[in-house]
């Protein structure tokens, strides 16, 4: 073998090295024909009280003595009594009907209308129209960022497990700017929350998302959640939600800030 | 003019034409907490469709109802959203302007001329909503 072929094999298996390389990150994503079919409109089954498992009291997220059990330590429990009681008023606000702030996660996946679940290899769209609120979910093998910031639906990264999207969520604000809440019995987490989300398939028409919470300040141990979807009908259409287009909510004169009115008519700050 | 400033025009001029029905079935709001409705009554009122908003975040009929006095009244009554109800086969369309009409809703809790809207009955028999 000469000098020169040697070289040449040499430069090639460099090649082959660098490609195997990208082959190995290109080989982390489940490819499309493995993932599994998510297509359609779906709907939240059950209503809006976020953790139906925990719930006492008779009726909805509205309804006079219905409560969540989440594991609060007392300082939070504290926190929820109090926006309970003003639920039992009527007169605890949801930020959402000012038609400003997100959803954000985990409340992403407690909405009412229609969502669909756009699935690709290196990522996964939870898309709500109501909002319309979007969340995604990086399935390219990529890390939280050391530095992530604290929004409102926060960062999240996943990966497959077979049939089962398995990811993780940082960097959450939770109820730190007072502007996010769970659901509208008032129930809250801190700026500390994070989770790993199962989301999968069950039946041909059912799919479950199990949240495992856990939130350092809040609560005591992890918290964890189960909200299943209901495929709907073949050619369902889902439409823009513009929530500004009509929102009569009024505005006040010198803040510029959206107001939310409570029984009385007036607003509730 | 906001809402409140609307409705604040009249208030229970027109409360001699309504009917009080008990147990009736409350109207779901997706959007907002819906608070300012008193979902324990429902009231009829009869008038003429001066339009209906089908938008987001809710559809708004406005209805123009006689106030006994030889005027009429505005009301303001809030249903769900046009992608919610557009999937369930209710159109831009199906309150005409000009149509008459007598609305279920659910009133406000400050007796201004609004509510959550129930059901409705047009002239020639068609209803809307939840009427039976």
């Amino acid at each position: 073998m000469t000098r020169n072929l040697r070289t040449v094999l040499g430069m090639c298996a460099g090649l082959l090295l660098m490609l195997g390389l990208s082959y190995g990150q290109v080989a982390f994503l489940t490819p499309f024909d493995k993932l599994p079919d998510w297509s359609g409109a779906w709907s939240m089954t059950g209503g809006t009280v976020f953790d139906r498992a925990s719930q006492t009291g008779q009726g909805g997220a509205l309804a006079t003595g219905v409560r969540e059990h989440p594991p609060y330590n007392a300082e939070w429990e504290a926190k929820y009594q109090k926006n309970l009681a003003l639920r039992d008023q009527a007169r605890f606000p949801d930020v959402v009907t000012n038609c400003g702030v997100p959803a954000g996660f985990p409340r992403m996946f407690n909405l009412p209308d229609p969502y669909e679940f756009a699935v690709r290899p290196e990522e996964v769209w939870i898309l709500a129209e109501n909002g319309p609120n979007v969340m995604r979910i990086y399935t390219d093998g990529r890390k939280h960022l050391e530095d992530q910031w604290e929004t409102y639906t926060g960062d999240s990264v996943g990966h497959w497990e077979a049939d089962t999207l398995v990811f993780t969520t940082i960097a959450l604000k939770g109820s730190r700017d007072g502007d996010s809440i769970l659901d509208r019995t008032g129930l809250i987490l801190s700026d500390k929350a994070h989770a790993t989300t199962r989301m999968r398939k069950t039946n041909a028409t059912t799919i479950e998302v199990q949240m495992t919470i856990e939130d350092s300040k809040a609560l005591t141990k992890p918290w964890v959640v189960t909200k299943q979807f209901q495929k709907m009908a073949a050619g369902t259409r889902l439409y823009d939600y513009g929530c500004a287009e009509n929102n009569r909510n009024p505005v006040d004169e010198k803040t510029g800030e959206t107001l939310t009115l409570g029984p009385d008519g007036k607003p509730l700050k | 003019m906001t809402l409140v400033n609307r409705l604040g025009i009249a208030m229970l001029a027109v409360a001699a034409l309504t009917v009080i029905i008990p147990n009736a079935v409350p109207t779901a709001l997706a959007h907002h907490s819906g608070v300012e409705f008193d979902t324990s009554k429902v009231v009829e009122i009869t008038g003429t469709i001066k339009e209906f908003q089908f938008k987001n975040p809710h559809t708004w009929i406005q209805v123009m109802v006689p106030n006994g006095k030889g005027g009429t009244v505005e009301w303001s009554l809030e249903w769900g959203s046009p992608n919610s109800l557009g999937r369930q086969g209710v159109r831009p369309t199906t309150f005409p302007v000009g149509a008459k009409a007598t609305l279920r809703i659910n009133p406000m809790r400050t007796g201004a001329p609004g509510g959550a809207f129930v059901g409705a009955k047009f002239e020639d028999g068609k209803t809307v909503g939840q009427w039976n």
